[in-house]
């Protein structure tokens, strides 16, 4: 489909979209600012539904319309891809708008790609919103260069927004709760080893939270997969455990991206396919477990892993802006090397790094009582230690380097100053801390990944 | 003739010098770049490249004669908004079409109505400028606007995107409260300009009618100028006919609104609503009814005027100003919540972020809180308390001391009492800084407690003697009464010491906060009005307790209650113990008393007790302000319990100890005890034994720091304080400077204690007094820099105190603190709670199998030297007895301990 001819009717071009279960979401809109007529609205995807939704298709226009408004005024720069949201009381809805600027027949508009919520959703979207806007922005990227091409960008945001949509309402269903109790979690067994081999759960707890709290779990039996993603999330905030997601007992959801933890269930073959690109884009190195055969793997620490991901990226529009065609690379196809870029398919390794934290916490959880709400306050005590330490880490490295101003060099002086001698310890601090602060692996283990190869050798050696 | 140099600058700069483009090179605006942080950018960076220096608030207004503009920010500084263009800012945000409800005259409608619009929250930013913003659009009526309406927002504006989305929901919370106050206080001034105008109407109606006749008799029922008139008239008729109509639809807010709004509500309370609408329907039948009847507030008389026919044109009216549109307590009341709103999210995020985590899940670990936590909310919920009112918000975590509800002091002001009530609430506000580490309820009460006495002696003395004349509700408040009047009646400010760190330790210079330091600047010369006049009734006391002096040791066992020693702590050890508090007697807690204290009701307070109070001042009262648990009879009983026991140690009068400066007055901060960190650092990298110092703080020795400087020994008392188990809410069990002789309960109840070193007779016994308790403290002289105390040879201390630490900052380093401590009282938590640990597991054990377990469990599973179990095992001694006593009762330290150990000099 080319772009070249617009729809000749003012009618709304729009896709229904099939799913499974409640939609949260009521629409996604990609409207542009046309240079005479002002916002118009080109696409509207929405759930297909049987009754009637909320808002009709003169409404969605209508308030699709409404984030372009004020945008006659944006001065930022090529390719930059803006944020806003809406909460609108009076119409009871959220929408959540990229803006950003496209070719259409020619000319540079500006565009803005709108996910339509309604109110009440608000804190069910919010823990959500980084994952759905991360997602969204790259595929604007693809989007750009299609448009430059003169092609469509709709079929490439279709794309994603499909997945999204589906992601939201499987999330509806089978998120986790806010609240977990450790009874329905591996922590309430009379023994550690009761329910899972015990280097097995330590080796899934630690490497957990050296990969910021990021894991995916796989296994057959739906029940022993999800007592395990409760597991994990007991290390999480609430807030990024209403950013997991539980398995579903009759077939399994699809991997996605952006989410901490989730249980995925192999298939009658007894495996589980990842995709290799969506891993890669996650925002945080994962862990991968398997409860059926007691494996823990985990990515390269978020530095290599966002290394390794930009180039993957870079790759990808690459080889979409050299595709002769729309016919030639469509947007849902995998880059798998290019002149410059060979990813390394095998990206999950063994856990390289043994910690003490996690250790001596399993190992003296389980002399407190169960089901008397000990070990809720032990494992209280312990993410307050663990947040507390990141965030004196974070403030240390910040002193030492004067907020950014000169290159970290005493690693050393670190390790021994906050009493991190063990270097699992030191992966678990400080992928706490690249929550609180983005970058800062990147900014302490240097910026090129060979360097950084290079640093952790030399970290290894200490 | 033209040369090839003159064409040089007509050709395109793509054309000289540039190398051909690959065209298959991705362009970077396509691209994405290969490292987050490139060039000199870095974690931090994100911030630095906007043009403001930190975030701020921004008012802005869609005026209908000069479009958006900015109308205030907060904090109201030019340097915090830098070279940011406002104005441009302005434009930007208010030109997002957030709401597209209809205004003005509906369609088959042929007057005005008013559209109550809700408030549109709006996340947007300039990622050019570096500017991100929390954009909350409100409404407010204005009688003279197009439409009646006047389009404003509030904008919370950060250089950090992620900081307003990850805040969304705190952010717009907090801003729907301040729209909330804003738009009462707009709907009360919009009704009292709506009764003006229909005053000034009929006045013009009455004026015109009288004219109309005039000229009727004058020139005829039928010429020109009657028919004008008539004509007037009708216009006026028909416009009184209209504001009659605003009027109802202001007074008659829709209750819906209210419900569905965030703000938590107030007028729900159908006598107010209904009082409301008792003065307002009045008011449509009979325009004279005066503007007091809806705004319940007794204005000047007003005189009408009489209304031109043709009203000013657009542009030449002047607009009212944000102020002038807004009922001005509620004005005030919008910019107190504003403000506290800037300084609740002052700041990097990556504090707040884990400020509220922390907080979190400190609720879910209440029972070790009080060793080591500042208090905050998670106290809250150990003891309930009663709110102010009905209809009052539940206490926010996040701003504390934000006005209350607009409707409920709406209410207030109906009442006819309204013209103090400003006044009042103004008065009982803390300033923003000193509310954001503390909950809303105590940051309501702070000021109150700034206004006590700041002296732990005057304070509780006056305890035991409210019960007589008072109920409970009121003992404690009158407890601080004769500090304030005396307070008052002295009429001086001490600038002292304390009051000046307290000053410093806020930022903000607010009103309010002024007004607090001075309260209590006033009440901290307060002991030494006192000791004046009680200096000669304490004297005769001093030969008894000279005698007192001469009590060993051995004899201090004798006279207290003697308990056998836990065995899971104190094995084999002699404790001295007071009887603890009954718990049935000990159900209404001190604290919440102290929240519902007004000032005067402190001035009805009996005066007369002022001496006896001081009289009656125990050794054990730093503890007793804090002693949450008990009621004022049993606390006396207590007192006087402890009186029978003790014995001081020298001739002693209450008049000397009242002039040493206590610091009780106000709870400990995480700011202040971040600052104490710097002197922290300071004393691990200067002494060596350090660590035998902190050993000893952390078994429970009282540690006596002792010099002849106050500012030395003030700030190693101040090091050492961070490292103090059960420090208090108010830190009373440290005592940074004493310059009169103590008692020998003091050495219990004050677990660090700063003595001035006398060169007089009472110092050298002072001298030969502690000599004689070496054995139960530690002393640290910062004169001669040596300590006497037990060795330490473990290693957890070693952790928290290395003095060739590379840590630079105090902060950082009490942060360090903060976590090995956490670690360390975590592992006594399990050491209490261990399963099988401390009980037999079978009939045939013996206490003697009991204890080698326990050991066993410290030595081998946790891996812990000698010293390093005693820690553990001090800790959780404290915790069992919290445990035991239940939330929201203070922890009293155990009992002296005999230690065979010797303690040893240590010196540089």
């Amino acid at each position: 489909m080319s772009s070249g001819c617009p729809p000749q009717s003012p009618a709304v071009a729009k896709t229904e979209v099939s799913l499974e279960g409640e939609s949260p979401m009521l629409a996604a809109t990609f409207a542009y600012w046309d240079n005479i007529l002002g916002p118009r609205v080109r696409h509207i995807w929405a759930p297909r539904s049987e009754e009637p939704l909320l808002l009709s298709d003169g409404e969605i226009t209508f308030l699709a319309n409404h984030t372009l408004n004020g945008e006659i005024l944006r001065s930022a720069e090529c390719g930059a891809v803006d944020v806003k949201f809406f909460v609108l009381a009076e119409k009871g809805v959220i929408i959540v708008s990229l803006i950003f600027d496209g070719e259409l027949k020619g000319d540079k508009n500006t565009c803005a790609l709108s996910l339509i919520l309604p109110q009440t959703e608000l804190p069910f979207y919010l823990p959500l919103h980084t994952v759905c806007v991360e997602r969204l922005k790259h595929i604007i990227r693809k989007g750009r260069i299609w448009m430059k091409k003169g092609y469509s960008i709709v079929s490439v945001l279709t794309s994603e927004i499909v997945p999204i949509m589906e992601l939201l309402a499987s999330m509806k269903a089978h998120s986790v709760p806010e609240d977990i109790h450790i009874k329905d979690t591996v922590l309430n067994d009379d023994d550690i080893g009761d329910s899972c081999h015990e280097d097995f759960l330590h080796k899934a707890i630690s490497s957990h939270l050296q990969t910021c709290g990021c894991s995916m779990v796989v296994g057959s039996n739906p029940d022993k997969v999800n007592k395990i993603v409760r597991t994990l999330c007991l290390f999480l905030t609430p807030a990024e455990r209403k950013c997991s997601r539980l398995c579903r007992a009759e077939s399994s959801f699809r991997y996605d991206t952006g989410l901490f933890v989730q249980g995925l269930l192999k298939d009658s073959t007894g495996s589980f396919v990842l995709p290799f690109r969506q891993v890669l884009y996650s925002p945080y190195p994962t862990t991968h477990i398997d409860v059926d055969v007691n494996t823990v793997k985990q990515m390269p620490p978020c530095h290599e892993h966002t290394y390794n991901q930009r180039r993957y990226m870079r790759s990808e529009l690459s080889a979409l802006w050299k595709a002769a065609s729309e016919d030639d690379i469509g947007p849902e196809t995998v880059i798998h090397a290019d002149e410059t870029f060979t990813p390394d398919l095998n990206v999950f390794q063994d856990v390289m790094h043994k910690d003490t934290l996690v250790k001596s916490f399993l190992d003296e959880v389980f002399l407190l009582k169960p089901g008397l709400g000990l070990r809720s306050t032990f494992l209280a005590q312990f993410l307050l230690l663990l947040h507390r330490r990141a965030l004196t880490l974070l403030k240390y490295i910040e002193d030492e380097t004067q907020k950014g101003k000169k290159p970290f060099r005493s690693l050393r002086s670190l390790k021994a100053d906050l009493d991190l001698p063990v270097e699992g310890d030191l992966s678990i601090v400080m992928a706490m801390a690249e929550k609180l602060k983005a970058g800062l692996h990147s900014f302490v283990f240097g910026k090129s990944f060979y360097t950084s190869v290079q640093e952790r050798d030399v970290l290894m050696s200490f | 003739m033209i040369g090839s140099p003159d064409l040089v600058a007509f050709t395109k700069d793509d054309d000289f010098g540039e190398t051909d483009v690959d065209p298959c090179l991705l362009p970077d605006e396509f691209s994405v770049p290969l490292f987050t942080h490139a060039g000199n950018s870095n974690p931090w960076s994100k911030t630095s490249y906007a043009k403001f220096a930190r975030d701020f608030i921004l008012i802005s207004e869609f005026s209908e004669q000069v479009g958006p503009q900015p109308l205030l920010t907060i904090p109201d500084e030019s340097k915090v908004c830098g070279t940011f263009d406002l104005n441009y800012f302005s434009l930007r945000i208010m030109s997002v079409d957030y709401q597209a409800s209809f205004v003005g005259h509906p369609p088959g409608c042929n007057y005005p109505k008013l559209n109550f619009v809700e408030d549109s929250k709006v996340v947007l930013g300039d990622s050019k400028e570096g500017a991100f913003a929390y954009v909350h659009h409100l409404t407010l009526y204005d009688l003279e606007a197009r439409g009646f309406v006047r389009p404003f927002c509030m904008a919370y504006i950060s250089a950090d995107e992620s900081k307003i989305m990850q805040q969304f929901q705190q952010l717009s919370t907090e801003f729907s409260k301040a729209s909330e106050w804003l738009k009462t206080g707009n709907r009360k001034a919009f009704a009292s300009e709506l009764v003006k105008k229909l005053k000034d109407l009929e006045y013009t109606r009455t004026v015109l009618h009288k004219e109309t006749e005039l000229q009727k008799k004058n020139s005829g029922c039928y010429s020109t100028q009657v028919i004008d008139k008539a004509n007037e008239l009708a216009n006026v008729e028909k416009s009184i006919y209209e504001h009659k109509d605003l009027l109802r639809q202001i007074t008659s807010y829709p209750s819906r609104k209210r419900i569905d709004c965030e703000f938590p509500q107030e007028s729900d309370d159908p006598a107010t609503s209904a009082e409301m609408d008792k003065k307002a329907t009045p008011t449509e039948c009979s325009p004279e009814v005066s503007p007091e009847a809806i705004t319940g507030k007794r204005r000047p008389s007003y005189t009408p005027q009489l209304i031109k026919g043709k009203s000013a044109k657009c542009f030449d009216k002047r607009l009212k100003t944000l102020e002038e549109l807004c009922d001005s307590y509620f004005f005030h009341q919008t910019m107190e919540q504003l403000r506290l709103i800037e300084s609740a999210f002052r700041g990097d995020l990556c504090h707040i972020y884990t400020n509220q985590i922390s907080q979190a899940l400190l609720k879910k670990q209440k029972i070790t809180n009080f060793l080591y936590e500042v208090y905050n909310d998670w106290e809250d919920e150990a003891v309930s308390k009663p709110s102010f009112a009905g209809n009052l918000p539940p206490p926010t975590p996040l701003l504390l001391g934000a006005p209350q509800s607009p409707e409920a002091v709406h209410a207030d002001l109906d009442a006819e009492t309204s013209v103090e009530k400003p006044q009042e609430a103004e008065l009982t506000e803390s300033s923003p800084s000193d509310l954001t580490q503390e909950n809303s309820d105590e940051g309501t009460d702070a000021e109150m407690k700034v206004s006590s006495g700041s002296s732990g002696e005057s304070v509780d003395a006056a305890g035991p003697e409210r019960p007589e004349r008072h109920s409970e509700a009121e003992a404690v408040p009158q407890a601080f009464c004769p500090d304030v009047v005396e307070g008052n009646a002295a009429g001086t400010v001490d600038d002292g010491e304390d009051n000046d760190e307290r000053v410093s330790a806020t930022d903000s210079p607010s009103p309010e906060h002024n007004r607090a330091s001075y309260q209590s600047a006033i009440h901290e010369q307060e002991p030494s009005v006192k000791v004046d006049g009680d200096m000669g009734g304490d004297e005769p006391k001093s030969p008894g307790l000279t005698q007192d002096l001469d009590l060993t040791g051995d004899s201090v066992l004798q006279a207290s209650t003697m308990v056998q020693a836990d065995a899971s702590c104190c094995m084999g050890q002699e404790k001295l113990q007071y009887e603890e508090p009954s718990p049935e007697l000990a159900e209404n807690g001190f604290p919440d008393r102290v929240v519902k204290r007004e000032p005067q009701s402190c001035l009805q307070g009996d005066l007369t007790l002022g001496k006896a109070v001081t009289a009656e001042d125990s050794p054990a009262v730093p503890n007793a302000l804090n002693s949450d648990g008990l009621s004022d009879d049993m606390f006396r009983m207590n007192l006087d319990d402890l009186s029978d026991a003790t014995s001081f140690m020298s001739a002693s009068t209450n008049s000397d100890r009242l002039s040493s400066p206590c610091h009780y007055s106000n709870p400990v901060t995480l700011k202040q005890k971040k600052r104490a960190g710097q002197n922290a650092l300071r004393f691990i990298r200067q002494y060596p034994f350090s660590q035998q110092a902190i050993f000893c703080v952390l078994t429970g020795r009282t540690l006596v720091v002792l010099g002849a400087d106050e500012r030395t020994v003030r700030k190693l008392v101040n090091a050492l304080s961070i490292f103090v188990p059960n420090l208090g809410k108010y830190g009373e069990t440290v005592q940074p400077w004493l310059s009169c002789p103590f008692q020998l309960t003091d050495l219990q109840n004050w677990k660090i204690i700063g003595l001035h070193r006398m060169a007089s007779p009472t110092g050298s016994s002072m001298l030969h007094s502690l000599n004689r308790y070496a054995r139960y403290i530690g002393v640290l002289d910062a004169d001669q820099k040596t300590l006497r105390c037990p060795p330490y040879r473990g290693s957890l201390i070693g952790n928290m105190a290395n003095h060739r630490t590379q840590i630079k900052r105090g902060s950082t380093y009490f942060m360090h603190v903060q976590c090995m401590l956490t670690q360390l009282y975590s592992k006594a938590f399990l050491y209490t709670f261990c399963h099988h640990l401390h009980l037999p597991i079978s009939l045939s054990e013996d206490q003697e199998t009991v204890a080698s377990r326990r050991s066993s469990f410290l030595h081998q599973q946790l891996g812990y030297n000698e010293e390093d179990s005693k820690m553990i095992q001090f800790l959780s001694e404290l915790i069992k007895q919290s445990y035991l006593q239940g939330p929201g009762r203070m922890v009293h330290p155990p009992g002296f301990c005999f230690s065979y150990i010797p303690s040893f000099v240590h010196k540089i």
